[in-house]
C-alpha cells in the first residue's frame, strides 16, 4: 500500500509540474535556473567565493521587494536601504538586549521592516512622484546621524557585533554551503510569495494605482490601504533580506547597512531586468553580481573605481536605450515560442467542432 | 549669540538657496527634476581647484587678485558646457519618464563621481583644499565674520538679482518663462524646446559650480567626491520649504533653512553628529507638515 500511495504522489506531482512548468517556458527556465543555482556548490568551485552566491540572492528580495513598490505600485523609493537596515538592526537589537534565539529575532525584525515601512508610509502617503523619492532619500541619511547620535543603544560606528550564526556547530566550508542554501531558499520562497502577491487581485489594484490613481479611487478603491499595504510588504521582505545578511555574512549590524549603494543596487537590478515585471529584479542581481565580480574584476585588469564607472555607464544605456530590460526580452522571447502551438491547436479544435456540426 | 545667529544664518541662507537656484530652475522650466546638479556641484568645485593652481602660474604677480575671479568664470562656463552636454546626451532622450529620469540622474551622479576619483588620483579621498575667496577677518555687529563668506553672501545675492533680470528681460528668459507656463503654447509660438532645455540646463550647471564653489571654500574649505549627496540634501531641503519651481521662493527657503541651521548650531551641544542629517529631519518634518512645501503648490516661475 505504501509504495501505491507514493507511486500515486509521485504521478501527481508530475502531472503537476509538467502542467504548471514544463508546458509553460518562462518558468522552465526559471526551474533550470534554480536547479544550475543549486547545483553550484558542487561544481567544483573555489567555495570561498561562494559568499558572492549568498550576497547575491539576499539583495535579490530587496530588489524584488523594490520592485513590487515601485515597478507596481508606481511609489518611487530612493531609499529602499532602510528597509534593509531595519531588519539587520531588529535582530541585533533584540540579541543583544534579550538574547533571544535567531528564530524568535528574524521573524520579529520583520515586523520591525514593517513598522519603519509604515513610519515611512504614512507621511509619504500624500506626495507622490518627485516628492516621495525626495523623501524616502532622506529617511536613511537622517537616520544615519541617529545611529551616530545615540552611541550606547546603536553601538556607533562599528555597530552591534559577534551575533549569534545560524548553524554555529558546522564546520567553516559545510557553514558556507549551508548559508548558501538558506540564502536560495528564503530567495526562491520570498520571491514565489511576491510573484503570487503581483498577480493576485491585491497586485492587480496595486497596477491600477501606478496606472491611474484617481480612476482606482473612482472605482471605489481604498488606495491608502493599498499604497500602505504595497510599502509594508516591501518593508517586510526587505528587512527579510537585512536580517538574513547580518546573520549569515558579516555578523553584525552597522550603518554601513544604510550606505547609498544598498539603495542603488536594487535599482540597478531591476533596471537590468525590466522594472515591473518581479523576476526581471532576479535576473539583474545575478547579472550584476556575476559581472562585477567575473568580468569587471578578474577577466579585465581595472581597478575599482574604473568597475564602477562602467557599470555605472552600462546601467545608464539600459535606461535609456532599453528600459524593459534583460528578463523581459527573454521572456518575451519564450512566450514567443509558446504561441505559435496553441494557435495550432485552437484551430484543430475549430475544424473539429466544424465537422461535428 | 541672537547677533551670530543672524549673521551667519543669513550668509549660509544665502549659499544655500543658491544651491538650490540651480535645481528649482530646471524643475520650473522642464518640470524635471534633474538630481545631476549634485555632480555639477562636485565638479564644479574640482575644475575651479585645479584651475586656480593651474591659472597662478601664468598670470603675473602684480593682477594675482584675479586669479579667483578667473578661474570662477572659467570653471562656471566649462561645467555648464559639461552639463548640458550630458543632458543632452542623457536626459533629454528620455523625457516624461519620470522613473527613468531619477535613476539616469542618480547614475550621472556617480559617473561623474567616479570620474573625478579616476582623473584626481588620490586626492579625493583626503579632500580637495579650496581655499577662500578671499582673506581676512570682518567685524560686524560685535561678531567676527571671514570676509570671504561676506563676499560669497554678496555674490549669491547678486546672481539671484542676474537671474531674475535675466528671466524678465532677455528673450530667452521670457521663453523660459513661456515653457513652464504652457509647454505647448510656448511651442506653438516658435520655441524650439530642445535648444531652451539645453539652455536651462547649462545655466543650472553653472549656477551649480558657482555655488559648490561658494560652498567649499566658506563653509567646508575642500571638497570630497561625496559631496553631491550633501548638496542635493540642501537643495531639497531649501526648495521644500520654498516650493519646487519658485525662484522667491528659494530664497526664503534658504534664509529659514540657515536661520534653523545656525540657531541648532548655537543652542544644542554637541549638535556636530546631528548637522548631517539635520537637512534630511528638516524635510521629513516639512513634508509631514505640509507636503507639497511651506508656500503652497507648485508655483510658476516667478
Amino acid at each position: 500500500m505504501p509504495l501505491n500511495m507514493a507511486t500515486k504522489y509521485i504521478r501527481k506531482a508530475y502531472t503537476n509540474f509538467t502542467t504548471h512548468i514544463y508546458d509553460v517556458p518562462p518558468r522552465m527556465l526559471a526551474f533550470l535556473i534554480l536547479v544550475i543555482l543549486a547545483a553550484v556548490p558542487f561544481a567544483g568551485i573555489n567555495l570561498l567565493k561562494l559568499d558572492i552566491l549568498t550576497a547575491a540572492n539576499l539583495m535579490a528580495i530587496l530588489a524584488v521587494s523594490w520592485d513590487l513598490l515601485v515597478g507596481r505600485t508606481g511609489q518611487i523609493s530612493l531609499g529602499h536601504a532602510i528597509f534593509y537596515a531595519a531588519g539587520a538592526y531588529g535582530t541585533a537589537l533584540l540579541f543583544k538586549y534579550f538574547n533571544w534565539p535567531i528564530w524568535v529575532t528574524i521573524p520579529l525584525s520583520l515586523l520591525c521592516g514593517v513598522g519603519m515601512a509604515l513610519i515611512i508610509g504614512i507621511p509619504s502617503l500624500r506626495m507622490k512622484g518627485p516628492y516621495l523619492a525626495l523623501v524616502t532619500m532622506a529617511f536613511p541619511l537622517a537616520i544615519t546621524g541617529f545611529l551616530y547620535y545615540f552611541r550606547d543603544i546603536f553601538g556607533g560606528e562599528t555597530g552591534i557585533r559577534n551575533l549569534p550564526k545560524v548553524f554555529p556547530s558546522l564546520t567553516f566550508f559545510n557553514r558556507l554551503i549551508a548559508n548558501y542554501y538558506l540564502s536560495l531558499a528564503l530567495m526562491t520562497i520570498s520571491s514565489i510569495i511576491i510573484y503570487k502577491i503581483a498577480t493576485s487581485k491585491t497586485g492587480i489594484v496595486f497596477i491600477s494605482i501606478l496606472d491611474d490613481e484617481l480612476g482606482a479611487k473612482a472605482c471605489g478603491i481604498n488606495v491608502t490601504k493599498y499604497k500602505l499595504m504595497s510599502f509594508a510588504i516591501s518593508g517586510l521582505f526587505g528587512s527579510l533580506a537585512g536580517s538574513a545578511y547580518a546573520h549569515l555574512m558579516v555578523g553584525s549590524a552597522s550603518p554601513s547597512y544604510l550606505d547609498f549603494s544598498n539603495s542603488i543596487i536594487p535599482i540597478i537590478a531591476t533596471i537590468l531586468g525590466g522594472i515591473g515585471t518581479i523576476y526581471g529584479p532576479l535576473v539583474g542581481t545575478y547579472i550584476y553580481y556575476l559581472m562585477n565580480r567575473y568580468v569587471f574584476q578578474e577577466l579585465l585588469p581595472l581597478d575599482q573605481t574604473t568597475q564602477i564607472l562602467l557599470f555605472i555607464i552600462v546601467v545608464l544605456l539600459f535606461v535609456i536605450k532599453w528600459p524593459r530590460g534583460i528578463g523581459r526580452a527573454i521572456v518575451e522571447k519564450l512566450e514567443d515560442l509558446e504561441e505559435p502551438r496553441e494557435i495550432e491547436e485552437i484551430e484543430k479544435e475549430r475544424a473539429k467542432k466544424a465537422e461535428k456540426s | 549669540m541672537l547677533e551670530s545667529i543672524i549673521i551667519f544664518g543669513t550668509i549660509s541662507g544665502l549659499i544655500y538657496a543658491l544651491i538650490a537656484l540651480g535645481f528649482t530652475l530646471v524643475y520650473g522650466v522642464s518640470g524635471m527634476v534633474n538630481l545631476t546638479h549634485g555632480a555639477f556641484f562636485v565638479v564644479g568645485a574640482y575644475i575651479y581647484g585645479v584651475l586656480l593652481g593651474f591659472l597662478s602660474n601664468y598670470i603675473s604677480p602684480d593682477f594675482l587678485y584675479l586669479t579667483p575671479v578667473l578661474a570662477l568664470i572659467l570653471s562656471c562656463v566649462l561645467t555648464g558646457i559639461i552639463g548640458s552636454v550630458f543632458y543632452r546626451l542623457t536626459l533629454h532622450q528620455i523625457l516624461g519618464d519620470e522613473v527613468g529620469i531619477l535613476i539616469a540622474s542618480i547614475c550621472g551622479c556617480l559617473v561623474f563621481q567616479q570620474l573625478v576619483y579616476i582623473t584626481m588620483g588620490n586626492a579625493p579621498a583626503l579632500g580637495f583644499n579650496i581655499p577662500p575667496l578671499m582673506p581676512g577677518i570682518t567685524i560686524i555687529w560685535q561678531t567676527r565674520v571671514l570676509t570671504g563668506q561676506i563676499l560669497a553672501a554678496v555674490i549669491s545675492f547678486l546672481t539671484f538679482a542676474i537671474l531674475s533680470l535675466f528671466i524678465f528681460k532677455t528673450k530667452n528668459g521670457r521663453a523660459m518663462k513661456a515653457l513652464s507656463q504652457d509647454l505647448e503654447a510656448a511651442m506653438l509660438m516658435g520655441i524650439s524646446v530642445e535648444k531652451l532645455y539645453i539652455l536651462t540646463t547649462a545655466v543650472s550647471a553653472g549656477l551649480a559650480c558657482l555655488s559648490g564653489v561658494l560652498y567649499t571654500s566658506t563653509v567646508t574649505g575642500s571638497v570630497s567626491t561625496y559631496m553631491w549627496l550633501t548638496s542635493l540634501a540642501i537643495s531639497f531641503t531649501v526648495v521644500l520649504l520654498g516650493g519646487l519651481g519658485s525662484i522667491k521662493g528659494t530664497i526664503l527657503g534658504g534664509l529659514i533653512f540657515g536661520y534653523a541651521e545656525s540657531a541648532v548650531i548655537a543652542t544644542i551641544p554637541h549638535a556636530g553628529v546631528i548637522l548631517q542629517s539635520f537637512p534630511f529631519i528638516v524635510i521629513i518634518l516639512v513634508l509631514i507638515i505640509r507636503p507639497k512645501g511651506l508656500f503652497g503648490k507648485r508655483v510658476e516661475m516667478e
